[in-house]
């Protein structure tokens, strides 16, 4: 480990800035709490360890004592000492590639002038950065560059962040030899094609950063550098356009150029910005870190933020530029209300629209009992805003009717990962992937729907570690640049529990399993029993791959790969959790694991991803109808009490209706209010038919949210939400990280989201009283043992911390399960594989299964309010060649997609990517109506919804200008609500 | 297909009773799915697929079955 002594400089910038003839030690920088991530120190740390306990090497850099981790470069070694070696092609995000020759310096005892960022450090080194010698050398090189580069630094929109004219400055650049007549790009024409950049190439110098941001640290290798000398240049794809290349807008090479050549069109059009605030991405499950560039309180850029530790720096096309529906035309700022969906709304003040959705829902209560309301808190709102939802409902509703959305994706992973290790979160980091030898990702496609990680993931793919992935569908990752599956397991839809009890049959067979431990941490008992149960035949690969399709051998040679290759990590999506038997598949999923021992260390681990960016933490902030905050019961005497206590309340210790079975109860009359915050039930939920007739039904349905979503148009009052910039909080992530949310601007409505649910609150005659949300946290912390030592002051601090973080783990926990499961002894569970009832037949012979692209985000509303909609119009049917072929139909066909729930019309998109019988959608526009689709069948154990199977039948549209019912019927519907909006 | 409430709370007891009941006693079984019950549903729900035991008598497996005569006798 390293010290430093704090003694000799407690400035923690810089460190080793010792004169030779000192006599204290030498300063050692530690990168734990040295490391500024707003510098670029040239080159990439040599670990990404927090606390490298390698061997340090001593050098003199310019007279100073510098200690370094070995592998450091000479660069980084001066960026450390705060000695800046000027630099074009190097930058710390990056590899260091040596093109430029602008970072040469002299080194005692070698000859000619290296490289500094190719150039290791080495002990006993002794550097000297400047002389008259490399002055000129620099001198000459900048000289080069800038006799074929404009001139017009002035009015450039890199002027004030271009490290070209930084370093023309430091080289003290004073004239141009060479004139600017030559040979020069100055007339090379500008791609404009893609919405949120621009590359311009006359300012190009090609450094290469760009080419190698995108392989390295995005892994799609769209970029290259074609011809040579004087000729050579940066193109995407074969000399395409950026839009028409394989080019995924991550932003990450515009992010690497040093100069104007790759540049936001925001900061074109605004310029630089001039402070900028930390917080965390409102969209996916990765949560990351984000420079908010502001321009007073308008957001000209977001920057991913180095320091960010679940992103590295790195960040996707939503999270970087997809920010504009924060301030687009369709906000609605003014509460509303209504007596009746069948009429205009009127705009109120808050106090209005608090007192009469008050008033409507006791009335209600009188009426049919203070179990007919309910509310449903967001996976998209803070961790903050959440606690208010569930703790209104349960103090000022008096039940306990609140659920979330979580509901519908991860409600399986609380309880099947509850069940068998003890706790309903995930058990690593994401940097573990780093220690990863061979993942297995089921049910998921990060590359689309985690992409920061799915990005981590390929480059440790790139680095050697093997991949298995399980899916239906073909997704990215079974084979992209530089990266190919060695077993793709393409399962039939449904048959997941099946899978994995092969996989742990096969291991139990072939003697693969790991009986230290499992003798050591599991459940003895519980094994046994398992055991007994899955070396039976009918768990046999041979046996399942006669209804799963998945080739016995195929499926051994992946059992034995996750079993045998080392550190083996399992990254599940949804694919997993929304099935009938989701509860039972995540179970399986912690069997094998605990069988393999590939629990409780970096680089292994089960690992949901999340889909929202709150999941986690909704489920976490008791978001569940059966669970205080922590996952506690709620019939749970000593936990309700301390709860009674704080709230000063009597709680209900019955357990509440989850969201399938609110509108159960709400089609049949016995259910009538509703508060859903940030949440669009209507068209993320299954069985549209069904949602649209129970939400009819209520007499009042509240909606917070910052547009007219699908179920607003359902609603009586309507409460202006505020977006992610608009206030203060916290998310957490996949990785059970806390990140701060700021507020960089004023809530467009006056209110943020938790003022709202205060004054709500406060209607119903429950008053709570918060002056700020960190207030909120400090409660959170207060009652929840494992964010016991979570604030707002900690969280400034450390940047973000994992939970558990308590006394025994101030820091957090990045890794659990090390000692002990939480639960004491693992626990296996039997998982038999029940078939869904959702089957094949002769009049819907196909299987439908759902899914998310890159561009967009869950049901949409914030992503289709964005130029991202450049890369997906419209929701599209995927389906394999033969069928297609069936039933005559081309890509680009309208099709209709029936199932025994309803019908729709989409376009048809003929791909290889499914196995025939399978086709594939995703849900991000409402009119498509995938979930007119889906059926209301549920996982046995929580409900969540069976998104992921569905029998379809497929058939061309001969009429084109026919919509479904169901979708004219919508246009309708939202012409009309549209219409009330406009009063 | 609108299944209406008791419909799905019937569907939803059965699937319970087959995805835990096994590899157990059928007393273990019983107490397994009546365990469930009492920890996820609301008590409306319960009391709506108890009172209505009659009526969906056909359709319910048995372990559901004799889990529900103890939920109802503990409602
Ligand atoms: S935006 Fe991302 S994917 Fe596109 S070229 Fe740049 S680095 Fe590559
Ligand atoms: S576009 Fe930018 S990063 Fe790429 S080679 Fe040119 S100057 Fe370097
Ligand atoms: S959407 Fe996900 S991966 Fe993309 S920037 Fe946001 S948190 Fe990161
Ligand atoms: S920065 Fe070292 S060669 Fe370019």
């Amino acid at each position: 480990m390293l010290q430093r002594s704090d003694s000799v400089n407690p400035d923690t910038s810089g460190l080793s800035s010792l004169g030779t003839g000192t006599v204290a030690a030498p300063m050692i920088f530690d990168p734990r709490t040295d490391i500024d991530p707003d510098k670029d120190y040239g080159t990439p740390a040599p670990t990404n360890d927090p606390t490298p306990v390698g061997e340090l090497i001593t050098l003199h850099i310019d007279g100073n004592e510098v200690r370094v981790p070995k592998g450091t470069s000479v660069l980084r070694a001066a960026a450390m000492a705060d000695i800046n070696i000027p630099k074009l092609c190097a930058t710390d995000s990056l590899e260091a590639f040596g093109s430029c020759r602008l970072c040469l310096v002299q080194i005692e005892g070698r000859r000619g002038y290296p490289a500094s960022c190719t150039t290791p450090a080495e002990e006993g080194m002794v550097v000297k950065t400047q002389n008259d010698k490399v002055a000129k050398l620099r001198r000459n090189i900048m000289e080069m560059y800038i006799s074929d580069h404009p001139l017009d630094c002035l009015t450039c929109s890199a002027n004030g962040d271009c490290e070209l004219q930084d370093m023309a400055g430091v080289v003290g650049l004073r004239n141009v030899r060479y004139g600017y007549e030559g040979d020069n790009h100055l007339d090379a024409e500008k791609d404009e094609s893609n919405p949120y950049f621009t590359f311009d190439p006359s300012k190009c110098i090609v450094c290469s950063r760009c080419v190698r941001a995108c392989e390295e640290t995005q892994g799609t290798f769209a970029l290259t550098i074609s011809s040579r000398g004087f000729e050579s240049k940066v193109s995407a794809g074969q000399d395409q356009a950026f839009m028409d290349s394989e080019c995924v807008s991550c932003g990450a090479c515009v992010q690497a150029c040093p100069t104007a050549t790759l540049s936001e069109k925001s900061i074109i059009d605004k310029g630089q910005p001039e402070h900028s605030v930390i917080t965390t991405c409102a969209y996916c499950g990765v949560g990351c870190a984000f420079k908010a560039d502001m321009k007073g309180d308008e957001v000209v850029r977001m920057t991913p933020w180095k320091g960010g530790k679940a992103n590295r720096g790195h960040s996707c096309v939503k999270g970087r530029f997809a920010f504009g529906y924060a301030t687009h035309g369709d906000r609605i700022t003014t509460p509303m209300i209504r007596d009746s969906i069948d009429e205009p709304w009127r705009k109120v003040s808050y106090e209005e629209a608090f007192s009469f959705a008050a008033s409507r829902i006791k009335g209600i209560q009188k009426e049919f009992g203070r179990n007919s309301v309910g509310g449903i808190t967001s996976s998209r709102c803070t961790n903050e805003e959440t606690y208010l939802v569930q703790k209104l409902v349960r103090a000022a509703f008096g039940n306990n009717n609140v659920d979330t959305c979580a509901r519908v994706c991860h409600s399986p992973t609380g309880f099947g990962l509850k069940a068998t290790f003890g706790e309903s979160a995930g058990t690593q980091t994401f940097d573990s992937v780093e220690k990863t030898d061979v993942m297995m990702v089921i049910g998921a496609n990060p590359t689309d729907a985690h992409p920061v990680f799915g990005s981590r993931m390929k480059k440790r793919l790139r680095e050697g570690a093997k991949l298995i992935v399980v899916d239906p569908r073909s997704i990215d990752l079974v084979s992209g640049p530089h990266v190919k599956a060695n077993h793709h397991l393409q399962l039939l839809p449904g048959t997941n529990v099946a899978f994995i009890n092969a996989m742990a049959h096969v291991i139990i067979d072939e003697g693969l399993e790991s009986t230290t431990s499992i003798q050591e941490r599991c459940d003895v008992e519980s094994f046994e029993a398992w055991k007994a149960f899955i070396s039976d035949k009918r768990h046999s690969p041979e046996e399942t791959e006669k209804y799963s399709g998945i080739p016995a051998a195929e499926l051994r040679a992946a059992a034995r790969l996750y079993a045998t290759a080392g550190n083996g990590a399992i990254y599940y999506g949804l694919g997993v959790t929304e099935h009938s038997q989701g509860s039972s598949m995540v179970m399986g999923i912690a069997n094998l694991a605990m069988l393999t021992d590939n629990i409780g260390r970096e680089g292994v681990g089960v690992n949901p991803l999340r889909g929202q960016n709150n999941v986690q933490g909704s489920c976490d902030m008791g978001s569940f109808p059966h669970e205080l905050p922590g996952y506690r019961h709620i019939s749970g005497d000593e936990v309700r009490t301390q709860f009674e206590k704080a709230w000063n309340v009597t709680l209900d210790p019955e357990p509440g209706y989850r969201i399938t079975n609110m509108l159960d109860a709400a089609v049949e009359g016995t259910y009538k209010g509703l508060y859903v915050q940030g949440e669009d039930i209507a068209q993320s939920d299954p069985n549209t038919h069904h949602v649209e007739q129970a939400l009819k039904n209520l007499d009042c349905l509240i909606v917070q949210d910052i547009f007219l979503n699908e179920t607003a148009k359902f609603a009586h009052v309507f409460l202006p939400g505020s977006s992610f910039l608009e206030k203060d909080g916290t998310f957490t992530n996949a990785e059970r990280r806390i990140s701060p949310v700021r507020k960089v601007m004023e809530p467009l409505g006056g209110l943020s989201d938790w003022e709202v649910t205060l004054g709500l609150s406060k209607a119903l005659g429950y008053e709570m009283n918060y002056n700020h949300p960190s207030e909120i946290m400090d409660e959170i912390a207060s009652l929840t043992p494992t964010f016991e030592r979570v604030s707002y002051e900690r969280l400034d601090q450390e940047g973000s911390l994992q939970w558990p973080c308590n006394d025994e783990t101030p820091n957090g926990t990045p890794i659990m399960h090390i000692e002990e499961y939480t639960r004491g002894k693992g626990n296996f569970a039997l998982t038999e594989y029940v078939p869904t009832e959702e089957k094949v037949t002769k009049r819907f012979p196909m299987l439908l299964t759902t899914g998310r692209i890159l561009s967009q985000y869950n049901v949409g509303a914030q992503t289709r309010r964005t130029e991202n909609s450049s890369w997906h119009g419209e929701d599209v049917l995927e389906i394999h060649p033969h069928d297609a072929e069936d039933r005559g139909i081309v890509t680009g066909d309208k099709i209709s997609l029936a199932s025994r729930a309803g019908d729709t019309q989409l376009r048809a998109l003929v791909t290889k990517r499914m196995q025939p019988g399978v086709v594939y959608t995703t849900f991000h526009h409402p009119e498509s109506g995938a979930n007119i689709i889906t059926t209301d069948n549920s996982d046995w154990a929580t409900n969540c919804p069976e998104y992921k199977v569905t029998a379809v039948q497929v058939n061309k549209v001969l009429n084109t200008e026919d919509a479904s019912e169901w979708q004219a019927q919508f246009a309708a519907f939202t012409k009309e609500q549209l219409a009330y909006l406009d009063n | 297909m609108s299944t209406n409430e008791l419909s799905h709370l019937v569907k939803m007891a059965n699937q319970i009773a087959s995805n835990i009941g096994l590899g157990s006693t059928e007393d273990e079984a019983v107490d397994k799915v009546v365990n469930h019950i009492s920890l996820f549903w609301a008590r409306p729900m319960r009391e709506k697929i108890c009172a209505n035991m009659q009526e969906s008598a056909n359709d319910l497996n048995p372990i559901a079955t004799k889990a529900l005569v103890q939920i109802n006798a503990k409602l």
